[in-house]
């Protein structure tokens, strides 16, 4: 029997896989149908991860750039190289250093990455994602409840009477809780989708409401402010349970419910409708996705302070559920991939908290918190300097000139990677499948993910090679295992204290917290995390939507192509998700923009026309694609073009903090 | 037919193991999970396990194999190329009838027609096929309704029914005849053909009401996808549910689609690799000069029923495609398994 399980690394969703291993090699994979949360399924990656785990795209040895070259040396030779190279950083290292984590790597891998930084290399400077969409949620539902996290369970989605999904194009990116929010829906659940576009799940959603671009966060003010004109509040419980409640009522009140039907489309008899099937249903849940091109913090806000208001946050089958986009972006930011985090959303700024890490390491550590990578590569008088990398891509297109200025950077990786071209030294680390590893879903669930082939080539595993690291600075990580490293985060993070590898093997994972209070974890909140009430997130009463122009009469929207996953740089090593990345290319070459038929009509173009594309910030030429998809005066840009991102969104850095309500007023020319 | 005491049937597979690499169901420790795979020895085996998560079309078609390798020499111009077969004889025991059936259409497609795939003749040339008659159906299973269970009555070499203390042998092949001489098994009496009947219609009425229901409705729905009068609604309430993965096609026991790709080693040379594929993808179907005959996600959905049940695609198999195992069902992300399909066509035909 060659078939060994485990867990699939490729999204959030942490869905349970088998991987057929022969003489060494993987061969195949194989869906599991005990698994909590995928029972049997998989997406189109995740038929596919063999084809991936197969590559020979490999960083086969460690490497040092000589004369403008790469050379290949030993891992003691490397290491010797980056610690000289970074010596002359040791005064100024807490402005002149950064380490940009992998939400890719395991959290064993994350955690000594992280202490790398703060015990050897004396920064705070370390950031996980290109995007810091996931860690806005996070913020909001600390505060709010005091979890940081899905305070829902996939496994409760297909229980839960009524679900809200915010613009999310679920299917495509999370398909197997897409999947779980179809089958509720299937059973009875009332599901709405707001969204500019019509998406999978809007088709399969009960209703959908289809938003004018950029107006989400009006809609859900506006959803808020009809549950409590049409009284389905419950103030009692309000002022019992909750904090800040006053506050919110009065950020919306400034918000004018006939304005909002204007500003929106959505008429004010379906939003009361919507308002009260949020209150009077059992059970409600909302989902939004947090990576690339996620919500942005005030629209989260929104989403929470509406289910607060509906008295729908916390209790059975209930949850606020953000989906994260890669495997462990969840885990890095529980492992404390932050410039003010430690372990389980612990604040740098706490004495008791620092003093703890001290104790425990041996060592000082800077209690300052650092900065945000991309924000130091976006500030030319930041004063950074070096940079280490760990299997991270997406950064480099935005800032590839910027890390190119740099006087040093490292990078720490599996696969052959862009960032090689621009390093001065790439050390190879062991794949997801060659080393243990545990990883923490989008549902709190950390899932041990057991070695299934032996390394590579003799590359070093995490823990061997980050104490190699320490080891040059005279420190001694006593590690023989991931297992040791976990063992330590579990006596530095209370949200993990009482998970073992042992009790992880049994039940396909546990979902944090799991400590004295919840010993076999925690499905989903109850009650309050911090001891008080539920807080109310402090909101804007900015309600102004962008409105089309003469000059730039559509609207652009922009998302995520299909097989296009994170920029491609995984998914270009499979076979059939390539395939299909091509299918689409060889259709558009230039990359594509949705419009209507009436659109087309009056441009007087048709599909697959290249067009122009303009809009204050600059120009680009695409294909077009007609959709009923998109309304009369709307345009939606999948990118899954490199130059589509390099040379024209990208300039467009204003509208893009938005995020996923992000809106560009474009026009559009036939060539 | 033959008899073989209940606690000596894995007699037959120690005997296989001697001159085959022996397959069967084995139960996943970790997950519990069943998987129709390779064995150490008959130990490994459970005839009882439920119907393997993954079927044995990995035996005959892998989900990815290299079929043959080639090294370029750009200097010397030199190109070696070397054919990949497996010689491996493989016995398959315990094989569930629907399994055998869906084995029996890769046979139609890979070498039942003019052009002869080698690389699946290699695999299954040198077979020892047993098939284990399914005593108690499984919760998806609606083998009754696609003539594919719940016993087998062509394909295999040898064929167990289990009967209280016994397992009834019945041999389908001359090397099934030559197995059960060399293991001396004794003859079983003339009553055991009704034994082995009542065994098999009491598994039949132990079917889940909706397949028994659904039975006289596959083959409507079968006339009804041939003529094509399926209304454009129904199969875009089904194409809207596509999540476009593939699993279906991953784990249908009949489905032969594949793809070839090159693999660059890291020594230089190529591995040629031919992998599963799926209809349900866009680029499966899209051909040269931007066209493509199946672009909407509905059009290429009911691509996949048209191959499971119409009559013109049956005649290729000499049976219906599809065999009734209900994998399909499980693994969807949608509500679009074969059998779910089947309901909101008969849906539409009773309204």
């Amino acid at each position: 029997m060659d078939y060994k399980s485990g867990v699939c690394t490729f999204c959030g969703t942490g869905c349970g896989n088998f991987l057929k291993v022969k003489d060494g090699a993987v061969h195949g994979v194989y869906s599991m149908r005990n698994h909590p949360v995928s029972r049997g399924r998989l997406c189109v990656r995740g038929w596919h991860i063999h084809e991936l785990l197969m590559t020979d795209q490999r960083i086969s040895s460690p490497m040092i750039r000589v004369d403008g070259s790469l050379k290949e040396v030993s891992y003691d030779e490397a290491v010797d190289f980056m610690f000289e190279k970074m010596s002359k950083y040791k005064e100024g290292a807490a402005k002149e250093v950064g380490f940009l984590a992998s939400p890719r790597s395991s959290n064993e891998d994350i955690f000594l990455f992280t202490k790398l930084a703060r015990t050897v290399f004396k920064t705070n400077n370390i950031t996980l994602d290109s995007e810091s969409g996931h860690r806005k949620s996070l913020d909001v539902l600390y505060k709010g409840t005091g979890m940081a996290g899905m305070t829902g369970s996939i496994a409760a989605v297909s229980k839960a009477k009524f679900i809200l999904v915010v613009g999310s194009d679920v299917t495509k990116m999370n398909p197997i809780i897409g999947s779980e929010i179809h089958k509720a829906e299937m059973a009875g659940a009332k599901v709405v989708t707001i969204s500019s576009r019509v998406s999978q799940i809007a088709r399969l959603s009960t209703l959908h409401l289809q938003v004018n671009p950029g107006s989400k966060k009006v809609l859900l003010a506006a959803l808020a402010k009809a549950l409590v004109a049409e009284g389905h509040h419950d103030m009692e419980w309000l002022s019992k349970k909750t904090s800040g409640s006053k506050e919110f009522l009065e950020s919306i009140n400034s918000l004018n419910l006939t304005e909002a039907e204007n500003l929106t489309g959505i008429a004010y008899n379906t939003i009361a409708a919507v308002a009260k099937d949020i209150a009077g249903s059992e059970s409600a849940m909302a989902f939004w996705s947090t990576g690339i091109s996620g919500l942005d913090q005030d629209t989260v806000s929104f989403i929470y302070n509406l289910f607060l208001l509906a008295g729908k946050i916390g209790g059975e089958n209930c949850g606020m559920n953000p989906l994260t986009g890669i495997a462990n972006l969840q885990g890095g930011y529980d492992m404390g991939a932050a410039p003010d985090l430690l372990t389980g959303f612990q604040s740098i700024d706490d004495a008791s908290v620092v003093n703890k890490f001290k104790d425990a390491w041996g060592v000082d550590i800077n209690s300052v918190p650092g900065r945000d990578i991309y924000n130091l590569l976006g500030d030319p008088a930041s004063g950074l300097k070096a940079l280490v990398v760990a299997d991270h891509d997406e950064g480099i297109i935005r800032y590839k000139k910027e890390i190119e200025g740099l006087e040093f950077v490292a990078y720490i990786g599996t696969y052959l990677n862009p960032f090689m071209d621009i390093a001065d030294v790439v050390i190879p680390v062991a794949g997801s499948i060659e080393n243990d590893g545990t990883y923490t879903n989008t549902g709190r669930r950390v899932q041990l993910s057991r070695k299934r082939v032996d390394t590579f080539n003799n590359v070093y595993p995490g823990w061997k090679l980050y104490s190699s690291m320490a080891a040059k600075a005279s420190m001694k990580w006593d590690y023989s295992s991931s297992e040791d490293v976990f063992k330590e985060i579990a006596s530095l993070t209370p949200s993990y204290s009482g998970i073992t590898y042992s009790k992880l093997e049994e039940n396909f994972g546990i979902q944090w917290p799991c400590n004295d209070r919840f010993p076999a974890g925690c499905e989903s909140l109850d009650a309050p995390m911090n001891g008080g009430v539920y807080n109310f997130a402090p909101v804007s009463s900015e309600f102004s939507v962008p409105a089309a122009k003469a000059d730039y009469p559509i609207l652009l929207i922009t998302g995520q192509g299909q097989h296009f996953w994170h920029q491609n740089n995984i998914m270009k090593n499979t076979y059939i998700p390539r395939r299909e990345y091509r299918a689409t290319l060889l259709l558009y070459p230039n990359g594509y923009v949705e419009i209507c038929k009436a659109d087309a009509d009056a441009l007087k173009v048709r599909d697959k026309w290249t067009v122009k594309i303009s809009s204050q910030h600059g120009s680009m030429n695409v294909d077009v694609k007609i959709s009923e998809d998109v309304k009369k005066g709307t345009a939606y840009i999948p990118y899954f073009i490199r130059e589509m991102i390099t040379e024209f969104l990208m300039e467009h850095t204003q509208d893009l903090q938005r995020g996923e309500d992000a809106i560009i007023p474009i026009r559009i020319e036939g060539v | 037919m033959y008899l073989i005491e209940k606690s000596k049937v894995m007699t037959i597979a120690d005997e296989l193991a001697k001159e085959y690499e022996l397959y069967g169901p084995v139960v996943d420790k970790a997950a519990g999970q069943v998987f129709f795979d390779r064995v150490e020895g008959s130990g490994d085996i459970s005839l009882m396990a439920e119907i393997p998560a993954l079927p044995p079309k990995a035996t005959v078609f892998p989900q990815i194999e290299s079929i043959m390798k080639y090294k370029y020499d750009r200097e010397t111009k030199n190109a070696v190329i070397e054919p990949v077969f497996s010689e491996a004889k493989k016995a398959l025991f315990g094989l569930r009838p629907c399994d055998l059936a869906g084995i029996i259409c890769l046979d139609r497609f890979f070498i039942g027609q003019e052009f002869v795939d080698d690389v699946y003749l290699e695999h299954r040339k040198r077979m020892f096929i047993v098939t284990n008659t399914c005593v108690v159906p499984f919760k998806q299973c609606f083998c009754v309704c696609t003539d594919s269970g719940p016993d087998a009555d062509e394909g295999y070499d040898l064929n167990l029914t289990e009967a209280g203390e016994f397992y009834l042998v019945e041999s389908g092949s001359e090397k099934g005849a030559a197995m059960i001489e060399k293991l001396g098994l004794a003859k079983a009496g003339d009553e055991y053909r009704k034994i082995k009947k009542d065994v098999v219609d009491k598994s039949i009425s132990l079917f889940e009401d909706l397949t028994t229901d659904n039975k006289a409705w596959i083959s409507r729905v079968m006339n009804r996808i041939t003529t094509g009068f399926i209304k454009d609604d129904v199969w875009e309430y089904v194409g809207k549910q596509c999540f476009e993965c593939g699993a279906c096609t991953f784990v249908c026991p009949s489905c032969s689609c594949f793809n070839i790709e090159d693999h660059n080693r890291f020594d230089k040379s190529t591995d040629r690799l031919r992998t599963w594929d799926s209809c349900s993808f866009e680029g499966y179907t899209n051909m040269a000069g931007d066209h493509n005959p199946r672009k909407p996600v509905e059009d290429r959905r009911n691509k996949r029923f048209f191959c499971k049940l119409s009559y013109s695609q049956s005649k290729k198999y000499l049976r219906p495609g599809c065999v009734g195992c209900g994998r399909c069902q499980w693994v969807c992300p949608g509500d679009i398994g074969l059998p779910n399909v089947v309901t909101y066509i008969r849906r539409e035909i009773t309204e």
